[in-house]
């Protein structure tokens, strides 16, 4: 070692590193934990013999499991410290567009991989599809109610389509009822895309609404 | 022939809405470096000419400079927040963090490069006596320790302002006087803005004092300027600075025209 080399006496331990903490803040170790365990249970809701005989008996985990996800990656918006964020200089558009971005990424992968056989049939492709709508929608409910309540209106939305969805796919209901399409229904990949797309560059630009600590 | 420093914060008209509340009514002022105290009742526009100045809430008009930088121009706050402390009344904290960690994080916000973070940060806590318990989580201090943490914050990037929104709440007595030491400190490089209630630590720690009522400036002058007024027993208060608070609050709500605070 040159002993010329100055020595740091207080070297940044990885615990101290800003992307870590970052990270840590946000509670995405406890998010990324619950988005493995719901993608386990979901491939072995989605695995039961009777899913392959009959594959509308997906219906109900196509529902649930997306507004789960969406649900996880809502909370984790949250800021603990709104008030000092905001006078970050770092640009927070970007770091929000990242997180949500892999978190979503993420979550539509496992369960889509989680969801065996036939894609176009209540399958991968549905699945991917609910999960970016139902992001679309926790992302903008973060910015408007805050990230705590970012699960409820996405929640009371696709609760109220999955009860009165027709049971014929197709037509308008392509457009109000896309959380309950089968799979390339292209008014449900478009309203699902423009959710998404919506929600997530609002709440890049605006933030989670702060609330309490 | 050189042109005089800018002053570190300058303000011309600025106006800020709350909804239909005025709660700073065509502010024009500038802070230099030193120790500023704010002064004001409730209500009086403090907290939202902190926020403005913390770049956390926009103003509704007017003009507002800080470090040479308009806050209107948004490509400009990068470089003033680079440069900004700030404690707010109540800030926020992720309850598994450290203090360490805690004062960390927010040296990341500043950007503060990762070969100067760890020396900034172990700096920031010796400086408010919280060297001691850099590992103890924040969600296990006290309520003045939990101050001293977030004074820590507001100075761990050595900023040219500093702008602390009741810093001194929950101190005890002896660190109250450290403080007061601090801020001392700290206000012979950069503008320090100190908004407060209690009188007596603007009289030992600032060099001016800003007293605000109804969003208008109520009184600007010197600690001992404010304390002169005071000079008359017969006005209310224990110590000459508390009086010539009262009295130079009274004197303005009977000569300016009534004004703001109020919706409009």
């Amino acid at each position: 070692m040159n002993s010329s080399t100055p020595v740091n006496p207080w070297p940044l331990t990885g615990r101290l590193d800003g992307r870590l903490l970052y990270a840590r803040s946000r509670g995405l170790p406890l998010a990324l934990l619950v988005l493995a365990c719901l993608a386990l249970a979901t491939a072995w809701g989605a695995a039961g013999p009777a899913s392959f005989l009959d594959f509308e008996r997906r219906v109900p985990v196509i529902a649930a499991a997306p507004l789960l996800a969406a649900a996880v990656i809502g909370t984790s918006l949250h800021e603990h410290s709104a008030e000092l964020d905001r006078t970050a200089a770092r640009p927070w558009w970007l770091w929000r567009l990242v997180q949500i971005g892999a978190l979503t990424a993420l979550a539509a992968a496992a369960l889509a991989l989680a969801v065996p056989g036939r894609a176009d049939l209540f399958g991968a492709a549905a699945m991917v599809r609910a999960t970016l709508g139902a992001t679309g929608i926790a992302a903008a409910s973060a910015t408007v109610l805050g990230a705590r309540l970012s699960w409820l209106p996405g929640s009371a939305y696709i609760g109220a389509v999955y009860l009165r969805t027709p049971l014929r796919p197709g037509g308008a209901a392509e457009w109000w009822a896309w959380p309950m399409q089968p799979g390339p229904q292209d008014a449900a990949w478009t309203v699902a895309a423009v959710l998404f797309a919506g929600g997530t560059a609002l709440y890049a630009l605006r933030g989670a609404k702060a609330e309490p600590t | 022939m050189p042109l005089p420093p800018r002053p570190h914060i300058s303000l011309s008209a600025l106006t800020v809405h709350h909804r239909k509340t005025l709660a700073l009514d065509a502010l024009t002022l500038d802070f230099e470096r030193g120790v500023h105290g704010l002064l004001g009742p409730n209500g009086a526009g403090k907290t939202s000419l902190i926020r403005v100045l913390a770049t956390v809430a926009p103003a509704t008009a007017g003009r507002v400079e800080v470090l040479g930088h308009d806050l209107a121009d948004r490509r400009a706050l990068p470089a003033v927040r680079r440069r900004l402390g700030y404690l707010p009344q109540d800030f926020g904290f992720y309850p598994g963090f450290t203090v360490r960690e805690f004062v960390a994080y927010v040296a990341w916000l500043k950007e503060l490069s990762r070969e100067t973070t760890g020396a900034a940060v172990e700096r920031a806590l010796e400086r408010v006596g919280l060297g001691d318990r850099a590992d103890a989580r924040m969600k296990t201090l006290s309520g003045g320790m939990l101050r001293r943490a977030g004074i820590a914050q507001a100075l761990v990037n050595e900023p040219d302002v500093l702008l602390l929104d009741e810093p001194t709440a929950g101190l005890d007595p002896e660190q109250r006087v450290e403080f007061r030491e601090l801020l001392r400190d700290v206000g012979r490089d950069a503008a320090v803005l100190v908004s407060t209630h209690l009188v007596e630590d603007v009289a030992a720690a600032c060099t001016e004092v800003t007293l605000l009522a109804e969003g208008r400036v109520a009184y600007r002058g010197t600690t001992e300027q404010l304390a002169a007024l005071g000079a008359d027993p017969a006005e209310a208060g224990d110590h000459p600075i508390e009086r010539g608070y009262t009295a130079a609050l009274r004197h303005h709500r009977a000569t300016a025209p009534s004004a703001a605070g109020v919706t409009r």
